[in-house]
């Protein structure tokens, strides 16, 4: 694995290709960071945490979530003041690991490869130029991708939906004092889809992103689920698009059983009430007739998008493009790019939602694989075989851990409860609550904790929340 | 057997579909190196809360 690095250059052909790779400086020592977060604590740089997209800041030093991959942190060396301005320098002074290392520097690698796989990704689309819905000017019009972050109970809100979300939360200007003031819970939000897809007038994608309808109908039941059921949840549409297992249940449980108002409307434009922060919206009905309405929140349901970065990248190493930026495949080689040897899969490839990804990903795989099939095994290592503890005899020692995952089990199940309940089972020496068990940081603390009770390892308790 | 190809794969991407084809590829016998421009794989979906259909968390 190979973070913070980026490709220079594909040299060779397919079977053989020699990929350069530059390497970042991450100015912490993989090998000696430990994740115990002392640095953050006391660091005075700030910049946008685009992990929560950017409804927050966080500090130069950082890690993105609790649950990365490597769990290691990183130093952004523009926002760092060490690195920019020769002041500072707290991190390393704290580090009880000593791993804080500023004189790192950009390192080039050279990787033999025999296919390579595209799967850059996408970039949710900004929707700041659109004149008629004021994102960038108006506090309570937020993107898909905010409102995301918003109900996520690790995000900037803990979960809590609120007007005025990019305003600290302890503010400090007076400017944000007074729009703190104004805060409210919304009663009334509204979505509105195909911003940045379907759309050749005012952008150039003339593609449906093919995961928002979906998403929009997800975060209105979830704010549903979050406010209480008088939350009013308005979807202005052009066409429902549910093309996948069950989706369409989905959406008609939204109108029927969650009570989801869909409208097919697209909004022309958007006003913003100055007092208050409510948006005022006119649009025509079905029956052509125009209607005025005020929201307290107006979601932008933004499509994907392929980056420039990308877009540059492709044109570089002679990977063909779509007119909207996809990588150009043929349709008995979906996975095939216009390069011999050069896969791609995901939504570079087309727009589409984690399932079809997942498809797209072991197709890809299987591509790549299937061109090397004589070199199989040649350069993999061995696993080291996990040597086993004999346990026969012992006294049995049960381990309970509950996760409540954010509000998505403790919403429907009293956790504390169970917990505490389970701790008075026979044969019971652990009974633990814990929030996203499935998190690397959370196993590698069950782990300790099996090894300190030599508790037996097959006794992890965990819930589904799909049946809860 | 000797081969005139390489076997490994370099990956280009750390979100859901170049961890997924990382991992297929190294189960099925090829080294990869999964190439990631931010400090942690995961992509836009770690940043998920819920996935539909069964709003299952996203981590």
């Amino acid at each position: 694995m190979l973070t913070l690095s980026e490709v220079q250059n594909i040299t060779g052909e397919k079977g053989n290709f020699q990929v350069e790779i530059l390497k970042k400086p991450r100015y912490v020592r993989e090998d000696r960071c430990i994740a115990c977060g002392a640095c953050t604590e006391k660091c005075p740089g700030k910049f946008d945490d685009g992990y929560n997209a950017d409804l927050k800041t966080r500090t130069a030093i950082y890690v993105e979530y609790p649950q990365a991959v490597p769990l290691k942190y990183a130093i952004n060396p523009a926002a760092c003041l060490k690195l920019t301005k020769d002041k500072c320098g707290t991190c390393q002074e704290v580090c009880p690991a000593d791993a804080i290392d500023y004189t790192m520097t950009e390192e080039t690698v050279t990787i033999d490869a025999g296919s390579i796989i595209l799967a850059p990704g996408f970039k949710p689309f900004d929707p700041s130029r659109f004149d008629n819905y004021q994102y960038a000017k108006f506090a309570n019009v937020v993107t898909s991708m905010e409102f995301e972050r918003m109900l996520s109970a690790t995000g900037p809100t803990m979960g809590h939906v609120t007007t005025f979300p990019k305003v600290p939360a302890n503010p400090k200007k007076k400017k944000d004092k007074l729009l703190a003031e104004k805060r409210k819970d919304p009663k009334k939000i509204a979505w509105f889809q195909c911003v940045g897809s379907r759309d050749v007038n005012k952008c150039d994608n003339a593609y449906c992103s093919s995961v928002c309808c979906m998403y929009a109908v997800k975060e209105a039941i979830i704010a549903k689920e979050h406010a209480g059921s008088d939350l009013d949840c308005a979807i202005f549409f052009m066409d429902m698009r549910t093309p996948g297992k069950e989706f369409e249940k989905y959406y008609q449980d939204a109108k029927t059983r969650h009570g989801i108002n869909f409208i097919r409307s697209r909004v022309h434009s958007v006003v913003e009430d100055p007092e208050t922060g409510d948006l005022h919206l006119q649009y025509a009905d079905e029956m052509g007739q125009i209607v005025r309405d005020t929201y307290d929140m107006i979601v932008l349901s933004v499509g994907l998008e392929i980056s420039k970065e990308t877009r540059a990248f492709a044109e570089k190493f002679n990977i063909d493009l779509t007119e909207s930026g996809f990588a150009k495949t043929g349709s008995f080689e979906p996975v095939t790019t216009s390069r011999d040897g050069i896969y791609v899969s995901g939504v570079f490839n087309n727009p589409k939602d984690i399932p079809e990804s997942v498809l797209d990903a072991s197709a890809a795989a299987s591509a790549a694989g299937d061109a090397l099939a004589e070199a199989r095994n040649t350069l993999t290592k061995e696993i080291p075989a996990v040597p086993e503890t004999n346990v026969i005899g012992d006294r049995p020692s049960i381990g309970v851990f509950i996760c409540d995952c954010g509000s998505n089990i403790a919403g429907v199940v009293d956790c504390p409860d169970v917990t505490e309940y389970a701790a008075t089972l026979p044969y019971v020496t652990v009974a633990e609550e814990t929030t996203y068990a499935c998190s690397q940081d959370a196993q590698d603390k069950m782990v300790e904790i099996i090894k300190g009770k030599r508790t037996q390892p097959h006794c992890g308790g965990g819930l589904h929340p799909e049946d809860p | 057997m000797e081969s005139k190809k390489t076997g490994s794969v370099v990956v280009i991407g750390g979100g859901i579909s170049g961890m997924l084809s990382a991992l297929d590829l190294a189960n099925s016998g090829f080294y990869v190196y999964l190439v990631e421009k931010g400090p942690s794989i995961g992509g836009v979906m770690a940043q998920l809360d819920k996935t539909f259909p069964t709003n299952d968390c996203a981590m």
